[in-house]
């Protein structure tokens, strides 16, 4: 398969986090819906407010603030409201969505083999480099692939993000820790293939 | 549009270019790593300028729009972003790439994606265990 030349994929590459925002109203940010998965299945569904009398949460929570800060609190509401109609407060995406963004990834995998007319399937992944370093491998390929998965997972939910969210979107913004992340993962990556390339 | 099937959509589009520029490409991710191929660092470059130029006019034209999400550093951004780099070189994938190779064919790809999802339950494992720093990930989309 012949890739795009660098221009064409930069263009293509930009319109992903651009579509994601305008459209879905979201920063794209695929390691969090790794994370959002995890944790769905490490605490179950969240509890929600359904059936819970809204107006009376909000004289208990009025309440509350009235004890705790007195009535001038209150004089700050019409700031407030301002600020929170700026912020578009939107419910977190649920399991479904997270699965249907990782599984249309997948079909967009397929359909760009099948449009290419190379789609084919292997058990291992392709490219004559990863089979030579395959054949020099100290470990068999699924633990490989397993353990340099977990530095992934691991280090994206450690740095908070990942290629797409701090590396497009982060980096782009000039968001201070997308700046740091992305110039390790860089780093990091050149240092470690330059170590494989050197393999005996 | 109906969240769903945006999202759906979203994740198509972002699968078929990662895929055509070569990004689920273990062997081009290898070339760009070893800088003896530039055309995927330069793509990834020149994304990151049009999406500056791109925040920009949204700025301009829909102001609206510019809630973006704040991206701090705290104590795990660097080291998680250098073992998020060895990983990236060691399997070629990051965690969207890994399901664009699945998606390829590329079946070995499931161990990698495994790998994933174990390596983020671990971090958050030991987070809780012994790092009690802000990620802001619960923020996370």
């Amino acid at each position: 398969m012949t890739y795009w030349a660098w221009w064409l994929s930069a263009l293509a590459l930009a319109s992903v986090p651009i579509a994601h925002w305008l459209l879905l109203n979201r920063t794209l940010a695929v390691s969090g819906r790794y994370t959002a998965l995890v944790d769905r299945i490490r605490y179950g569904a969240p509890e929600t407010l359904e059936g819970v009398d809204q107006a009376a949460l909000i004289a208990a929570l009025r309440a509350e603030t009235e004890a705790a800060l007195g009535p001038e609190a209150f004089d700050e509401l019409d700031e407030l409201d301002e600020v929170e109609a700026a912020l578009p407060i939107r419910a977190p995406d649920g399991p479904l969505m997270h699965l249907l963004f990782l599984g249309g990834l997948a079909v967009g995998g397929l359909l760009s083999m099948l449009a290419a007319g190379s789609l084919h399937f292997s058990t291992s992944l392709r490219g004559e480099h990863f089979a030579a370093l395959l054949s020099q491998l100290p470990l068999p390929m699924p633990l490989w692939l397993v353990l340099g998965g977990v530095f992934v997972g691991f280090g994206t939910r450690m740095a908070a993000g990942c290629t797409s969210g701090h590396g497009l979107c982060g980096v782009s913004q000039f968001q201070p820790g997308s700046l740091v992340a992305t110039a390790a993962f860089f780093v990091a990556g050149i240092a470690t293939s330059f170590a494989l390339s050197v393999l005996p | 549009m109906n969240a769903k099937v945006g999202t759906a959509l979203l994740g198509v589009l972002m699968g078929v270019v990662l895929s055509r520029i070569g990004f689920s490409s273990w062997d081009e991710v290898h070339a760009m790593f070893t800088l003896s191929d530039w055309r995927m660092s330069l793509a990834f470059a020149g994304a990151v300028v049009v999406l500056i130029l791109s925040w920009a006019l949204i700025a301009r034209f829909i102001p609206s729009r510019t809630n973006f999400r704040s991206r701090t550093l705290h104590p795990g951004t660097l080291a998680g972003g250098a073992l998020f780099g060895i990983g990236w070189a060691l399997t070629g994938a990051c965690p969207s790439i890994a399901v664009v190779q699945l998606g390829e064919g590329q079946l070995a790809a499931v161990w990698t994606v495994l790998g994933i999802f174990g390596g983020n339950w671990l971090y958050a494992v030991v987070h809780a265990r012994f790092f009690r720093w802000d990620t802001g990930s619960c923020l996370d989309e």
